[in-house]
């Protein structure tokens, strides 16, 4: 999946592309809207991650030129002004979602997926690995043919780590995800701990491989080199 | 009562108290005129009659048509005394008025003879005058009275209009739109005077908004890209293999950035909510976000070893914004079963008038009223920031809902009641501002 990253931070530029590189993405970063212009005319991409604030304009810009241009990439923005009206702006113009910053990789990568899922992959609804199979449409899991039943919490938290394999999931991450901008009431790694332990022992009971871990002090991790 | 009515009233008052005063006036100088007249007339006649009596010529019972006698007297006065009586007189028994009559007594020497001259006259008597005066004070005050009610509005409406125009460019003023008042130069001294004031004011609150908005903008703005480097560089640090005591280390400051990211995210929506940014003209159901938010929340209630009962009126129909309504029922869901004990209980109550939250717990240790201050948390809970209830406070404000705490019976009760009718007054005023919104979407 190639990737195309407006970002004019360079700092915040190069972790992104260093995550997405590790999640297997090709990225490119263009610091400017001029620059991201040239590259999309020239090359083209599965997907753009877009912020609005930048040196030369609006990023909505580049929302418009897309459009104009009829490019069919998907687009993720990315904002720090936690505005509305840019969020509704922003998915009116075409955005397929929107993500304010500061976020976590592992939710940016998740949110890739997603649309990705939905426009390249005709809408598959479908995300396996191994024994584990999941229906995104009608939120079954099954693990080894078998149904598990789960609340809707737990099989967001199983497809966020099936999305975000081996990487380290932080508490804050999970509960974000799970729970959104502002639960500030619900910062409680409790309940983290508590989904986990049952997604963990809900697909033991249908002896599937137990891949979930712990990774001490900084939170879990889908693991697929376990057995 | 209207400025108008107010000058009107006065003005009636004034001449009220100047009209029998100056009718007092008139009466006593008409009446001194008069007398003054007579007297001199009569003074007159007595020294003609002596001329003629000194002429040696008799003097008749009439002399230019008054009454007057002439006979020798013992007395004698200095020739310039007049003695000067009136009184008043009845000739004719079938009249009813009385007369007055003035005279005037002289005496004189003449051929060495001392005589005493008196001559009489009638003149209009005082009461006389009154009636005459009467009737035209009557029709005096009448129209005068007529006239200024009846002109007093025109006169209002050209004199005070600038003065109708600020006001009304006041009340559809919107700090929102940041457009500065503008007013037309008038020729009363005090409305350019109030002009230039209010404008004055208007222009420095229109400056201040904006520079309050560029500046929490710019921070929120500022702020947000800073964590976002340090949260995805503490991400990709994770990745690596991290040693036990540097995982600890790495979990602090995760935890330390998400809860900036929190304080710096309510904030900010504080001041957008003090900004009036979203105002709202379209229900939602209610009913329906609060049972989604219910059943979010299930998972959460059980780990936590709680009972929660519901019962939620359907299509409950309120005025509030989309983006508001998760964070309001977030937050006093999620509070509830945060301040809450093992095996305790939660119970909602959605009905069309109002929301109620109970749920059990410990006895608050602050004043209720200050329940919903910034940054005022239980001290039992250092993990949250201690906004959430202030969040939710500013929300009720902004919808006119009446919000309302109390401890009871070992219970911590929310409820926020709904206005009864959601074609509010204020919103009236508003027309201009969210047309502006709506525009700006």
């Amino acid at each position: 999946m190639k990737v195309l990253l407006i970002e004019d931070n360079v700092e915040l530029a190069s972790s992104i592309s260093a995550f997405l590189a590790r999640e297997g993405y090709i990225c490119e970063v263009s610091y400017n809207i001029r620059d991201a212009q040239d590259k999309l005319i020239s090359f083209p991409y599965d997907c753009v991650l877009l912020d609005i604030m930048l040196p030369d304009g609006n990023g909505l810009e580049i929302l418009r030129f897309m459009r104009q241009e009829r490019m069919q990439s998907s687009i993720l923005i990315l904002s720090a002004k936690n505005s509305l009206d840019d969020k509704i702006i922003g998915l009116e113009e075409g955005a397929d979602d929107y993500l304010t910053k500061p976020f976590h990789m592992p939710e940016l990568n998740a949110r890739l997926r997603a649309i990705y899922r939905r426009k390249t992959l005709g809408g598959s609804n479908i995300i396996a690995f191994n024994e584990i199979t999941l229906n995104i449409d009608t939120f079954e899991a099954w693990v080894n043919g078998m149904l598990l039943d789960m609340t809707r919490k737990e099989f967001d938290l199983l497809m966020y780590f099936m999305v975000n394999k081996n990487r380290v999931l932080s508490r804050q991450s999970i509960a974000a995800h799970l729970w959104g901008d502002y639960t500030d009431n619900l910062n409680n790694f409790d309940f983290v701990y508590q989904h986990v332990k049952n997604i963990r022992k809900k697909i033991s009971s249908a002896n599937g491989t137990d891949y979930i871990g712990t990774v001490y002090g900084l939170g879990y991790k889908f693991n697929t080199s376990r057995q | 009562m209207k400025i108008v009515d107010r000058f009107t009233l006065w003005f009636l008052g004034v001449t009220m108290l100047i009209i029998p005063i100056n009718s007092i006036i008139t009466y006593q100088s008409i009446k001194g005129e008069i007398d003054r007249a007579a007297v001199e007339r009569l003074k007159h006649v007595n020294i003609r009659a002596a001329e003629q009596l000194g002429r040696g010529e008799a003097v008749g019972e009439f002399m230019q048509g008054c009454r007057i006698k002439a006979a020798p007297s013992d007395s004698t006065m200095p020739a310039d005394f007049f003695l000067i009586s009136d009184r008043n007189v009845k000739h004719d028994p079938n009249m009813e008025d009385y007369d007055r009559k003035i005279t005037v007594a002289s005496w004189h020497m003449i051929n060495g003879t001392s005589y005493k001259i008196i001559s009489g006259d009638y003149v209009t008597r005082s009461e006389q005058i009154l009636t005459g005066l009467r009737t035209s004070i009557l029709w005096k005050l009448a129209i005068l009275i007529g006239l200024i009610v009846l002109t007093a509005r025109l006169a209002s409406r050209l004199v005070l209009a600038p003065f109708y125009n600020t006001l009304k460019k006041l009340q559809h003023f919107n700090l929102r739109s940041r457009t500065k008042l503008d007013f037309k130069p008038t020729r009363t001294k005090e409305f350019n005077e109030l002009n230039k004031f209010v404008g004055k004011m208007t222009d420095k609150a229109v400056d201040d908004y904006i520079s309050l908005k560029e500046f929490s903008e710019n921070a929120s703005h500022e702020l947000q890209t800073p964590l976002a480097i340090i949260r995805s560089k503490l991400e990709l640090m994770s990745e690596y293999n991290i040693e036990g005591e540097q995982a600890i280390l790495i979990s602090d400051m995760q935890n330390a950035v998400d809860r900036l990211t929190k304080i710096n995210k309510s904030l900010v929506l504080l001041a957008r909510l003090e900004n009036n940014e979203f105002e709202c003209r379209e229900l939602l159901d209610f009913s329906r976000y609060a049972r989604e938010t219910v059943n979010t929340f299930c998972d959460l209630v059980t780990i936590k070893g709680l009972t929660m009962d519901y019962r939620i009126e359907e299509k409950v129909e309120v005025k509030l914004h989309t983006a508001l309504v998760d964070i309001l029922l977030n937050n006093l869901i999620g509070n509830a079963i945060r301040h809450n004990y093992a095996g305790g209980h939660i119970s909602v109550e959605l009905t069309s008038r109002r929301l109620v939250i109970a749920n059990t717990g410990l006895e608050p240790q602050g004043p209720p009223e200050e329940m919903f201050q910034r940054f005022r948390k239980g001290a039992k809970c250092q993990s949250s920031v201690g906004i959430g209830l202030s969040i939710v406070k500013q929300i009720c404000d902004m919808n006119n809902f009446t919000i309302e705490y109390r401890f009871k019976t070992g219970h911590h009760i929310i409820s926020i009641d709904f206005p009864a009718t959601f074609t509010s007054s204020k919103l009236l005023q508003n027309d201009a501002r969210s047309l502006h919104e709506k525009t700006q979407l």
